[in-house]
């Protein structure tokens, strides 16, 4: 790896000086699962001058509850989260989520704030430069999206404009069908805003003076069944081809709310409102998880080689409704 | 450039290796440690401790798998930088340094034939150490969960279930 200044950040106000002082070339380190690849593949036309250890401001892992919110701060590791008794109680879809995310070895050290803020794994974008240069595609400030035309089999299938890539976070999918929030800290003091809003087509909302803090979840309704499914071509290390992830609350057999969302499909989770919709009120049946389906997938729009993928999300929607 | 920050925040690091403390100087000089060494890097090229296995390098096979305060991790994905006042156990600090004699579950191993071309043993074996440290009886299947992130490209992987499940099997509480 070519080298860089290392600097550990103390405190958030330390890391979000250092990000303004650096103007855009430095990056943080949390876990480094993610940021170590990019760098060792110089896949990134501007290859960072510094690096910002943030894993040393202690006030920023654990999990805490109050009467009606989960926190989780950014640092805390994925396999923390997963061993919090207060996930697995109120929110056992995020824990099968982090489960499923790369590797023990990697969950040891991984953090949710970077499983959040990762970058994306187009196979185009992540080409790395020793082999024949890195791709200078539209994501990077480029001109073309060479996905487009070309080997698009895990790309998006439905919102895409210019880069069809998607977002590889699975704990993104849990946490927006969980109605979480993140709070991002900066120069001109903090915001909050739903998980949801966090990615832009071209990457995510950060300003480069930015990092995530926490994230909060309402903690859900006692009564809501939660489901979370990711299709892989491998059980472990491997990124999901589709998940989808639910929470359903059943009165008597019928459907009183529905949370549906759809990973890997688009640059966002893309909750399916349309369905959502359709279901409240009705009787959870075969039928009514397959019209649920169709209705999550209705604005879909594959590519050449991905139409595979709409055909997943379909059964795994309609399976996570069933509780299959 | 502009507005560089002052702080030069660390110039020397320690992390304990197989119970031994090393002390590195960091810089880009020959002898020292750069920020951007990874610590399965710092293990085999500066402390000559190569059973470590560096193959994709990308966090996606377990070869450099080492233990960090217990815990099982990649080395080759940590900045050596980032392990200061840690604890390292590589596949070098298993058995007894006095004796010299190997650790069970290394003998288990040889005696199920647990590997092919053995590239992968060293980073199988310190995940299958992180597991029985924690959970001395492990199922099947915890042992497969423990073990999922250790790729092995000679297909040894039922082999090493067994001589896993039994060396925990054989295990004395030490
Ligand atoms: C082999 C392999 C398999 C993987 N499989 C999966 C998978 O199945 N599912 C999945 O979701 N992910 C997967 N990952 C991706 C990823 O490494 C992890 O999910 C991990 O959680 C990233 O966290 P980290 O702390 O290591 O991030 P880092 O590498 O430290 O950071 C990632 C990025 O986020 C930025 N960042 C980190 N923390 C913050 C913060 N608090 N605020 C703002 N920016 C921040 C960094 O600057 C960097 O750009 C895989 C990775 C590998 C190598
Ligand atoms: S899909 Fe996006 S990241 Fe991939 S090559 Fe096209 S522009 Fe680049
Ligand atoms: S060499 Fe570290 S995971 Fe492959
Ligand atoms: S024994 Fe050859 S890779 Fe596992």
């Amino acid at each position: 790896m070519k080298t860089f200044t290392h600097i550990n950040a103390d405190s958030v106000a330390e890391a979000v000086k250092l990000l303004a002082q650096y103007q855009g070339r430095a990056k943080l380190n949390a876990g480094g699962t993610d940021l170590l690849g990019v760098l060792k593949d110089r896949i990134l036309p501007d290859y960072p001058e510094a690096l910002i250890n943030i894993k040393t401001i202690p006030e920023l892992s654990g999990v805490a509850e109050d009467e009606k919110t989960i926190t989780i701060g950014a640092l805390t590791i994925l396999a923390d989260l997963s061993a919090a008794p207060l996930i697995e109680k109120y929110c056992p879809l995020l824990k099968e989520a982090v489960d499923t995310v790369a590797a023990p070895q990697i969950r040891n050290v991984a953090t949710i704030g970077g499983n959040l803020c990762q970058d994306t794994r187009c196979w185009y974008y992540r080409y790395p430069d020793e082999i024949g240069g890195m791709i200078q595609c539209l994501r990077k400030g480029g001109k073309t999206c060479p996905a487009v035309v070309g080997e698009n089999q895990y790309h998006a299938i439905m919102g895409a404009k210019k880069c069809f890539a998607v977002s590889p976070s699975d704990t993104a999918v849990a946490l927006t069908a969980l109605d979480a929030t993140v709070t991002l800290a900066g120069g001109s003091g903090t915001r909050t805003l739903p998980v949801e809003e966090l990615y832009t087509p071209l990457g995510n909302v950060l300003n480069p003076d930015e990092l995530v803090t926490a994230i909060y979840i309402p903690k859900p309704a006692p009564a809501a069944k939660q489901n979370f499914i990711k299709f892989t071509l491998r059980k472990p290390i491997d990124f999901a081809i589709v998940s989808v992830a639910s929470l359903t609350t059943l009165e008597q057999g019928i459907c009183t709310a529905a949370r549906i969302v759809l990973g890997a499909v688009a640059y966002t989770p893309v909750r399916a409102r349309e369905a959502e919709k359709f279901l409240t009120g009705k009787e959870l049946t075969e039928e009514t998880a397959s019209e649920a389906a169709e209705l999550a997938l209705a604005g879909a729009k594959p590519l050449a080689k991905n139409a595979y993928k709409l055909e997943i999300a379909k059964t795994l929607v309609k399976r996570a409704l069933l509780g299959q | 450039m502009t507005s560089m920050p002052e702080k030069t925040t660390h110039s020397i690091i320690t992390l304990t290796v197989n119970g031994d403390e090393h002390a590195f100087i960091l810089g880009e000089g020959a002898h020292q440690v750069s920020p951007s060494h990874t610590l399965a890097h710092t293990l085999r090229e500066t402390l000559g401790l190569t059973g470590t296995k560096i193959s994709c390098d990308r966090g996606a096979c377990g070869c450099c798998t080492v233990l960090m305060d217990g815990k099982a991790v990649l080395s080759c994905m940590l900045l050596t930088v980032e392990c200061a006042g840690k604890q390292i156990t590589t596949i070098e600090g298993l058995g007894d340094p006095a004796t010299g004699a190997i650790d069970r579950l290394q003998q288990s191993f040889i005696d199920h034939t647990a590997f092919q071309c053995g590239f992968c043993t060293p980073g199988i074996i310190m995940s299958a150490k992180a597991l029985l440290n924690q959970n001395p009886s492990p199922t099947r299947e915890e042992v497969q969960a423990a073990l999922a992130g250790n790729f092995c490209r000679c297909i040894s992987h039922y082999h090493v279930l067994d001589a896993v499940l039994d060396a925990a099997q054989k295990g004395d509480p030490e």
